[in-house]
């Protein structure tokens, strides 16, 4: 009974935690974009959350640089199960025009298992909707 | 000041220092030194030219010399000072005091190439990672760097 | 007694990681000590094994936010290298965007300035009214962000008469707008006082930390690369050069409001005094053996390229300096004799390719070793309690 209660309440508002391994930051603003009257992702009941504490999805942007790579692993492990993981950008699938340098791993994959992939560079705020949205049919 | 108005002043003023000095183009000088002139120089462009604006230093890799370019700016000017220091004995001075603001500038000519500066007040790396093995400097011509194969998860490799 | 405390590299709400070490002795910041490298991508080594025009993409992407002025930047000085005199209306089409570009950046600045002051309205606001200028780049050049308009002798894509149109209507709702947030931005008690006397840094420092940008026109260094070193259009186009002298987070909104109205001007006066004729001229695929060196008003200050070729389709070395690395010595220096509390106010001040918001802050006792976070969101409440308790009430009208 309460295992339904739970699982209905992450369907019905998932916590994000937003997470930048080193991007140019235009996947960061459209997310952000997400938030602002255009889009309004809270009327979902999707909030933005501080800390990785309280998230049940990380959505993570950015090719992966070898500085932060450790601090990434360190706040998936943080992550309470059940958790899941939305790479946004073309950045986080392989790297983008970054692939092939000397400080980059490649895409949100080579370090964290990833859920749902949101292309585009950048992906639109609509598009992110929809992955969260995609995300939350496959639970 | 006009262009050339500068250019007069800066010969009459430099004299034997200028090994070089060009105008390739409205508002951009280039004038080559060599390094041991290179604060007396800064100070001078500082204190007499109004160039209290250092915008960036660049380097370049030219296979047996290492050039440094320091860009400089005043409200009518941009002049880049040049110098060059050979492969095998890469110092430089520092310019910290008389441009508090080159720190930076100069911790990542430290990283990228390998370049000694003396006297800098603060030596850490700048932007590369913290475990980076010491003595590979990436922006030397001669560093490559290989691509270990990938993992796709879950697919073809 | 000090302490020291951590913050980031991971920030919640926004951007790019970083980490700053302060050094604490109650409330007040004795010292900073910044650590960048999280977002260091090995980009300057990557340009050198990608053509002139692959290289377009690779500097569109440096940053989100400014990915115009680095590829405007960087195709100003390839033009210088190869001799091309690109047409007028190629020029003028290329700093219309520039314009459109500030305008968003310097929205989305006043908007997490809001945000970070506690102000959570305006930032829903401000970012409401960017989209505006968001529907006007896509409009002209298909994308929201990273807008792929130049090309190595002009831009790719022309704009008819009915999009010009469209232009002058969008920027005439965002002036009324912004005029608005001009009266709240120095009226409005509760947060003016907010952000006065936060983060000084005085003129001689700022000069002497090669500050850039409204963070240093804000204490009355009167610099700005489109009144210095006039590109292209600049020395045809009317415009004032926005300081402020009160040196604080203040000045540098009201800079940045000021920013915008000029902004308006220039591209209302690009808009209708735009020439006919061709929008790019064809660039030879190899490049003789020059130098360049290419500055460029960014939104956030001054961007320099310097740009060598050797005779091949590939650049020699290519030297990105972009001017949010300029403010950091400025930035260390602001946070000197601050309180924690206006920190992510001070970061912000600078609009750092980071943009804050939420951040968690480690306090680690010294003495016993003990950890305890403290959100970002409770030193903003201890903040604003702290302004409160001094007196200063809030009286806001809401015209609308």
């Amino acid at each position: 009974m309460l295992k339904k209660l739970a699982r209905w309440s992450r369907l019905k508002s998932p916590w994000i935690l937003h997470l930048n391994s080193g991007a140019c930051n235009a996947c960061d603003i459209e997310i952000v974009a997400a938030l602002t009257p255009r889009f309004d992702v809270e009327r979902f009941g999707i909030l933005l959350k501080a800390t990785p504490r309280h998230a049940d999805v990380i959505v993570c942007s950015g090719p992966v640089t070898r500085q932060i790579k450790d601090r990434v692993i360190r706040i998936y492990e943080q992550v309470p199960d059940p958790k899941f993981v939305i790479a946004v950008g073309a950045c986080a699938m392989s790297g983008c025009v970054y692939r092939g340098a000397y400080n980059i791993m490649g895409g949100i994959d080579q370090v964290i298992p990833v859920d749902v992939y949101v292309p585009g560079c950048p992906a639109r705020p609509d598009a992110i909707i929809d992955g969260v949205v995609k995300l939350l049919g496959k639970l | 000041m006009s262009d050339e108005q500068i250019i007069e002043r800066l010969k009459q003023d430099l004299g034997a220092k200028a090994l070089e000095l060009t105008h390739p183009d409205k508002r951009r000088i280039f004038l080559k030194v060599v390094p041991a002139d290179l604060v007396s120089v800064a100070t001078l462009l500082r204190d007499a030219y109004d160039m209290a604006h250092l915008s960036t230093v660049s380097g370049v890799d030219k296979g047996a010399t290492f050039e440094v370019v320091y860009h400089f700016a005043s409200p009518v000017m941009n002049l880049n000072l040049r110098v060059e220091v050979p492969r095998e004995a890469p110092r430089l001075p520092s310019i910290c005091a008389v441009i508090p603001g080159a720190i930076l500038y100069e911790r990542e000519l430290q990283d990228m190439f390998g370049l000694t500066v003396e006297n800098i007040p603060d030596s850490r790396p700048l932007v590369l990672p913290d475990g980076w093995p010491a003595g590979q400097h990436p922006l030397r011509k001669d560093w490559k760097h290989e691509r270990p194969p990938e993992v796709i998860p879950g697919g073809k490799s | 007694m000090k302490f020291e405390i951590p913050i980031g590299p991971q920030h919640p709400a926004l951007k790019e990681p970083i980490s700053l070490r302060m050094t604490v002795e109650g409330e007040v910041i004795r010292d900073a000590d910044i650590r960048l490298g999280y977002n260091h991508r090995g980009l300057e080594k990557l340009a050198e094994e990608k053509t002139w025009i692959q290289n377009i993409y690779l500097t569109e992407r440096i940053c989100g936010i400014c990915s115009h002025s680095h590829t405007s930047c960087y195709v100003q000085g390839v033009e210088k290298l190869m001799e091309l005199a690109p047409p007028r209306r190629g020029l003028y089409i290329r700093y219309l965007i520039s314009e459109l570009e500030r305008v968003h950046s310097h929205l989305l600045w006043l908007g997490v300035a809001g945000h970070e002051a506690g102000f959570d309205s305006f930032f829903m606001y401000t970012w409401r009214d960017r989209e505006v200028v968001m529907d006007l780049l896509e409009m002209i050049s298909g994308n929201r962000v990273h807008y792929a308009m130049n090309a190595i002798g002009g831009v790719r894509r022309d704009l008819d008469d009915a999009q010009r149109q469209k232009i002058l209507d969008g920027v005439a709702v965002l002036r009324k707008r912004t005029e608005y947030y001009f009266h709240i931005g120095a009226n409005e008690p509760s947060f003016v006082g907010r952000l006065a006397g936060v983060g000084r840094l005085t003129k001689e420092r700022a000069v002497a930390l090669c500050a850039v940008g409204p963070t240093a026109r804000a204490s009355g260094v009167a610099r700005d690369v489109r009144k210095d070193d006039p590109y292209a259009v600049y020395d045809e186009i009317d415009f004032e050069l926005c300081t402020a002298d009160t040196c604080d987070v203040l000045g540098r909104t009201v800079v940045r409001i000021k920013e915008l109205m000029e902004s308006y001007k220039i591209i209302e006066f690009i808009v209708r005094n735009l020439p006919a004729g061709e929008i790019a001229v064809r660039a030879p695929r190899k490049a003789k053996p020059n130098e360049a060196v290419s500055r460029y008003e960014a939104p956030r200050g001054e961007n320099i390229h310097y740009i060598k070729s050797n005779g091949s389709d590939k650049p020699e070395r290519l030297k990105v300096r972009a001017p949010t690395l300029a403010n950091y010595p400025a930035t260390v220096e602001m946070l000197r004799n601050g309180f924690i509390a206006d920190i992510p106010l001070i970061f912000a001040a600078i609009d750092p390719c980071i943009c804050c918001a939420e951040r968690s802050v480690e306090l680690i006792d010294a003495r016993s070793g003990e950890e305890r976070t403290v959100r970002m969101s409770d030193l903003r409440r201890l903040a604003a309690a702290r302004r409160r308790a001094s007196g200063l009430k809030g009286k806001a009208e809401w015209p609308f």
